[in-house]
């Protein structure tokens, strides 16, 4: 089964018609979790990107290699193993970036989003397809996550990007972890109502 | 049993590739962290005693390393120093669990080795004619002096967090006052318990002194605005005056937890509380020892 969708197509199916926290619901822990803040998001949206589109490649590469019964213990390795690449490499050659992104890092080996997009589309598409998946995969990831980063920053402290906008804390409530689902929760209804909007004023 | 066969052979092949990867990474990246760790570590050293690249430390002021080693031969456990020497070489003091003096032994090892772990090892075990497993590294002080007069001790430590390890560096004043605590490396999740290695965490710990760090606990009360300001001193940018009369004021004061992370919070200040009282016990002994056996050292 090979995907009609050209390039363009794919990583904008990964940001809007498949977002993986707004429409797929998937890898909610660190989207409640890690969200607090837009630089949270930004950094650990970068990490999943590379290792999306590494694994993407990887699985898409070896497909025809992969006994159906191991898939998912495949997935983990190739995923745990790119995982440690750059975490390796961005602690030799980049100690600046690392001391920023180390920790986001070495989180995403349980990423939900990693092994469903390994699952779904790099295990039956072509190298090409799946490295612009990945890409799009990885760009929406980033977009939810600095999303609700934006929401919980600006109600929570008052800042954005670790800039002071507002001057005054608005609502603490909003950095705590339970926050996250609220604010995922609401946004989600808000995207749905918008979509929803739109297909009705297309057919009025 | 074709399948099963096959189901063997292909993820064991895909684990010898994994591991082949990850171990070739490891080989070619393994030298340029350890150099990375190590400039981190001296950058951390200088901006714990105050100084900075604009700011050097003046010639006449000296580090000096002293590794702690701990023995366990026949059942016994002994403590060992390894101390330099004022002329040249070092010795390895023996100390019993009582804090009586053992043995001090001259160890003949390069200055330029004695940074290495395993060569030090290695000279301690063959001097004292004993199998390496007894002897066990545990940690290392670095004492600063300014012409021979101790200015500071700097001390490296880790301890449990809330998933791993936090490893931090300490710069504590002769009378065991907190002079900085920094952390060099934590798993702790971003955004909750990530946020131990902002200032206006770490810098609670400033000019704590040695009563206050005795009893130090950690307090759930929101961290007060004017206190924030003065540990967050670069991005608030008050005056000097006003932050040391603000770090005066709440210098016997519990540690602020953060928000969303009592665990880390409380982790780092029950290890910081740890390392400081146990290396006051430890430093009065080896002490007490030189000055009883009239060892020459430098500090």
């Amino acid at each position: 089964m090979a995907t009609d969708k050209s390039n363009m197509q794919l990583v904008v199916n990964g940001i809007l018609n498949e977002n993986p926290i707004f429409r797929l619901v998937l890898s909610m822990c660190p989207a409640v979790g890690i969200s607090t803040t837009m630089m949270n998001g930004l950094m650990l949206g970068v990490a999943v990107l590379f290792v999306q589109v590494f694994s993407s490649v990887t699985i898409a590469i070896f497909k025809d290699y992969i006994h159906p019964r191991i898939r998912i213990p495949t997935y983990t390795l190739t995923i745990a193993t790119w995982v440690t690449v750059i975490d390796l490499v961005l602690a030799a050659f980049l100690p600046e970036a690392y001391a920023k992104m180390g920790i986001f890092v070495k989180l995403i080996v349980a990423f939900a989003i990693i092994t469903m997009r390994l699952e779904m589309f790099a295990s039956k598409e072509s190298v090409k397809a799946s490295l612009w998946d990945g890409i799009g995969m990885g760009l929406g990831f980033m977009a939810g996550m600095m999303a609700i980063g934006f929401v919980r920053e600006l109600l929570g402290m008052g800042t954005l990007m670790g800039y002071d906008i507002l001057g005054f804390k608005p609502l603490l409530f909003f950095i705590l972890p339970c926050a996250g689902f609220f604010v995922v929760g609401l946004m989600m209804a808000f995207f749905n109502y918008i979509e929803i909007a739109y297909k009705k004023a297309k057919q009025a | 049993m074709k399948d099963i066969s096959t189901i063997i052979i292909r993820l064991t092949l895909a684990c010898i590739l994994a591991g082949v990867v990850m171990g070739l990474t490891f080989i070619f990246t393994s030298n340029a962290k350890k150099h990375n760790e190590h400039v981190k570590e001296q950058k951390v050293m200088a901006s714990l005693l105050g100084y900075s690249k604009n700011h050097p430390m003046p010639e006449s002021m000296a580090m000096h390393e002293v590794y702690r080693y701990v023995i366990t031969k026949d059942a016994n456990l002994t403590v060992g120093y390894l101390v330099p020497l004022q002329e040249q070489g070092f010795t390895f003091i023996t100390i019993d669990l009582d804090g009586r003096f053992l043995s001090a032994t001259p160890v003949e090892i390069q200055p330029q080795l004695v940074i290495d772990e395993n060569e030090r090892q290695k000279a301690i075990a063959t001097r004292l004619d004993l199998d390496p497993q007894f002897l066990r590294y545990a940690d290392k002080t670095i004492i600063v002096t300014d012409q021979g007069r101790r200015q500071a001790y700097l001390l490296t430590g880790a301890f449990p967090g809330f998933k791993t390890f936090i490893s931090v560096m300490l710069a504590l004043d002769p009378s065991f006052t907190i002079l900085g605590l920094e952390i060099l490396e934590h798993e702790e999740d971003p955004g909750l318990g990530g946020e131990i290695v902002q200032d206006y965490f770490k810098n609670q710990f400033k000019g704590k002194p040695f009563t206050a760090i005795k009893r130090l606990e950690v307090t759930k009360t929101p961290l007060p605005d004017e206190y924030r300001q003065a540990l967050e001193a670069e991005k608030s940018g008050i005056s000097k005056k006003e932050i040391t009369a603000i770090q005066e004021q709440y210098k016997d004061h519990d540690i602020y937890a953060l928000t969303g992370a009592t665990i880390s919070s409380d982790a780092v200040t029950r290890g910081t509380k740890g390392i400081v009282r146990k290396f006051a016990y430890r430093i009065a002994i080896l002490d007490q020892v030189i000055q009883g056996q009239n060892i020459a050292v430098p500090f």
